[in-house]
């Protein structure tokens, strides 16, 4: 595992570390929280279901990033400086989950893929160089800051003191974002193709190629699976399933599984999975009210992805960052996973510049590793397999510049 | 520490969220309290694709409220009726396919209601072959309903009373009211026959360009003029509403207009107010049915909603200039009436 700065443990920090009792009553009265708030957004007037059900989707990934510890930097760290496969499974099996549940989604939404239109809202977006940039970048700041930006925030979740620092650097990244768009969008995004698979083989041909490629990178990978410990026989009982749920890192063929199958409804009921419209929405009203947004933004509205708007209100995607953050807080708190870790100017600032990098990636990407990778890939979208390597590729990188140990 | 305590929370707390929850999805919303009774709308009928029952509101509306506006009661009884075929055109992408009226088909104003290169409206062949695939018939009952208080359902509305669809009507208090009565939505795209439906040749009577309208300003025909954009646009103290990116170059209205911002015409739930309060609306600002009228906006949408009230509701001769505002305010030499002596540039 990546960054987790073992250090002495502070104060109320400390206490909570060793008192479970406070712990459980804390993560208990969290989700009951979430749970309230779910049912208020419910009954509230231009809130309703798209907001309660958002709020709820967040509290499940919150969960199961946390439990199943789906951070992209890590499970890619994993392989490729451990040379550890096992987690990258978490990520094959989302995306095979995610395309059968996209392929059943879009049949009902849109029977005839052939039609020359796109499913509505999917993120299937331009591929062209901008793309690739973009994907590097991200990668790159993963590197840097530690996760990318759904990682930061599960992980602020469980106390990572540097997560806070690189998602406000994201925030500046946006923005930088912005300012490179209209440039960007005129000279290479505009005239890019935006290929989805359905158009040309159907739902079926499309889920049988996705489904393959899948595959064959799950067997290709299986060599570098650790040797498995023998397992003893013994009986379930209550206390091995406690264990299994709140203790031990959830196994990642059930929580990719979990987190497709979540992605699939998220798609079904509201929008595609995404982190990042929310922090973008904020960027550019900010940027918008102090009059240094471009006025503006060319074709940026038009295009499918994790979308910025000017607005006043918490959006949907709000709810699920809001979910996401505070059920991990609370499953952190029944694993005992929650524990602060200390400062530095140096890993504040490699922080801060990755979490630049990676919001310039989400905004010129129209995405990140979940909007843009998970729920694009999801659904058949090139720009996602494109998006994936790029990201992989600037890890890569940044793992052999040392940047992840500066 | 006793390792039960912890486990003994988390399933109280896992129950009270269950029930919560559970609890949640069993709450329906509140149904909207039935618009004005006496509105011949709200009385469903058994079967009044045939011949509708005349009742106190029929009489006082020429074409019959219910031959053109359906309540959302009357669409629920007849959601298998094969003669009704039921469109949705609504605007924000997504909100059909997550769920619409059972047996729906979908149009999409930009590209299914308008011409995609030139400004006009979709062709003749285009609009037959789309309405054949989505298995209408030319003897059809045609409901038309949609998000943004049914705007772009009455524009699809206009574009097959041009092309000759007999008959067609509109959802009243469109998708906002059929959600917030909690009816029956479905997924999946509905399978349909193909229908036979044939577009007629765009009905001249039901269109006004900018030479038609220009005729009007300068006295050459006798004919009222509608603007039904907000008090704001029509004084010109704004070219458009914040947000909106279709502009024109000059502020106000088309000369001899009057405002009657569209929103006037419907009830706090969207639905339609009845004949009567519609009749006394439009003719206090003189437009009684005398003599022709033609309704604009910014773009040609939201007063199509306007035409519909004038045109079926009313029985008048009403025509929606499509050209609108963004037309008008961009034309070279035409006449402006700009009261609030807005300059386009000037700061």
């Amino acid at each position: 595992m990546a960054q987790h700065v073992e250090g002495s443990r502070l104060g109320a920090a400390a206490l909570l570390h060793s008192r479970q009792g406070v712990r459980t009553g804390i993560a208990v009265a969290v989700l009951i929280a979430l749970a309230s708030g779910a049912y208020l957004l419910h009954q509230t007037p231009g809130r309703g279901a798209p907001a309660s059900f958002s709020l709820l989707t967040g509290v499940v990934l919150g969960l199961l990033f946390e439990r199943g510890r789906f951070c992209f930097f890590c499970i890619f760290n994993d392989l490729i400086e451990q040379r550890n496969s096992g987690p990258f499974y978490a990520v094959l099996a989302a995306l095979a989950a995610g395309g059968v549940g996209y392929a059943i989604v879009f049949g009902a939404f849109m029977p005839n893929a052939g039609a020359g239109r796109l499913p509505p809202a999917a993120h299937i977006g331009p591929v062209s160089w901008a793309l690739v940039a973009a994907g590097i970048a991200f990668g790159l700041g993963m590197a840097l800051s530690g996760a990318c930006i759904s990682g930061h925030l599960y992980r602020l979740g469980e106390g990572y003191s540097r997560a806070p620092i690189a998602l406000f650097g994201s925030l500046l990244g946006f923005g930088v974002g912005f300012y490179t768009w209209n440039t960007l969008y005129l000279g290479i995004i505009a005239g890019a193709p935006t290929p989805w698979l359905p158009a040309w083989l159907g739902y079926g041909g499309a889920l049988a190629v996705h489904l393959t490629v899948l595959a064959v990178l799950a067997l290709l990978l299986l060599r570098r699976i650790p040797e498995q410990a023998a397992r003893p026989a013994q009986r379930i009982t209550p206390a091995h399933v406690r264990d299994a749920v709140l203790k031990e890192r959830w196994r990642p063929l059930i929580t990719g599984g979990l987190v497709g199958l979540t992605g699939t409804f998220a798609y079904l009921r509201v929008e595609p999975l995404g982190v990042t419209a929310q922090l973008g929405s904020i960027s550019r009203t900010t940027l918008d009210h102090t009059g240094w947004l471009p006025e503006r933004l060319n074709g940026l509205d038009t295009l499918a992805g994790c979308a910025t708007a000017v607005v006043q209100t918490i959006t949907n995607n709000g709810w699920l960052v809001s979910g996401l953050i505070l059920a991990s807080f609370a499953a952190a708190l029944l694993s005992n996973r929650f524990s602060p870790s200390p400062l530095t100017a140096r890993n504040s600032a490699t922080a801060l510049l990755g979490g630049v990098l990676m919001g310039w990636g989400a905004m010129t990407a129209l995405g990140c590793t979940v909007g843009t990778l998970l729920s694009g890939i999801s659904a058949f979208a090139l720009s996602g397999w494109v998006f994936a390597l790029a990201v992989f590729a600037g890890v890569w990188l940044g793992i052999r510049l040392r940047l992840h140990a500066l | 520490m006793n390792s039960h305590k912890p486990q003994l929370l988390v399933i109280v707390a896992a129950l009270i969220t269950l029930l919560i929850t559970t609890g949640c999805a069993n709450v329906q919303p509140v149904a909207a309290e039935s618009p004005a009774g006496a509105q011949a709308n709200a009385a469903p009928a058994a079967d009044p694709v045939d011949a509708p029952e005349v009742n106190a509101a029929t009489e006082a509306s020429p074409v019959g409220f219910e031959n053109v506006v359906v309540s959302t009661e009357w669409l629920a009884e007849n959601l298998d009726n094969p003669a009704v075929r039921v469109i949705e055109v609504s605007v924000i992408p997504g909100v059909y396919e997550r769920g619409h009226i059972p047996g729906a088909v979908n149009f999409v104003w930009h590209t299914d209601f308008v011409d995609t290169i030139s400004r006009d409206i979709v062709s003749a062949t285009r609009l037959q072959e789309l309405a054949r695939d989505a298995g209408i018939n030319d003897d059809s009952t045609v409901v038309l309903y949609g998000d943004n208080n049914n705007w772009f359902a009455a524009w699809g509305a206009w574009v097959f009373k041009l092309y000759g669809a007999p008959d067609v009507r509109i959802l009243d208090g469109g998708r906002a009211k059929w959600e917030a009565e909690g009816r029956e939505l479905a997924v999946a795209a509905p399978t349909v026959e193909p229908g036979d439906f044939t577009a007629s040749g765009a009905n001249a009577n039901l269109r006004a360009h900018l030479a038609d309208v220009r005729q009007i300003v300068e006295g050459d025909v006798d004919a009222a003029l509608i603007d039904i954009r907000s008090p704001a646009e029509y004084e010109g103290t704004i070219f458009a509403p914040e947000g909106f990116q279709e502009l024109a170059v000059r502020a106000g209205h088309i000369p001899t207009a009057v405002n009657v911002p569209w929103a006037q015409a419907v009830n706090e739930d969207g639905s339609f107010k009845s004949v009567e309060e519609l009749r006394d609306l439009y003719a206090s600002v003189g437009v009684d049915g005398s003599r022709p009228v033609v309704v604009y906006c910014r773009i040609g949408e939201r007063a199509s909603h306007t035409w519909f009230v004038l045109s079926q509701i009313l029985g008048y001769d009403a025509k929606l200039y499509d050209g609108s505002w963004t037309e008008w305010g961009n034309t070279v030499g035409v006449p402006i009436e700009n009261p609030a002596g807005t300059i386009w540039g000037a700061q």
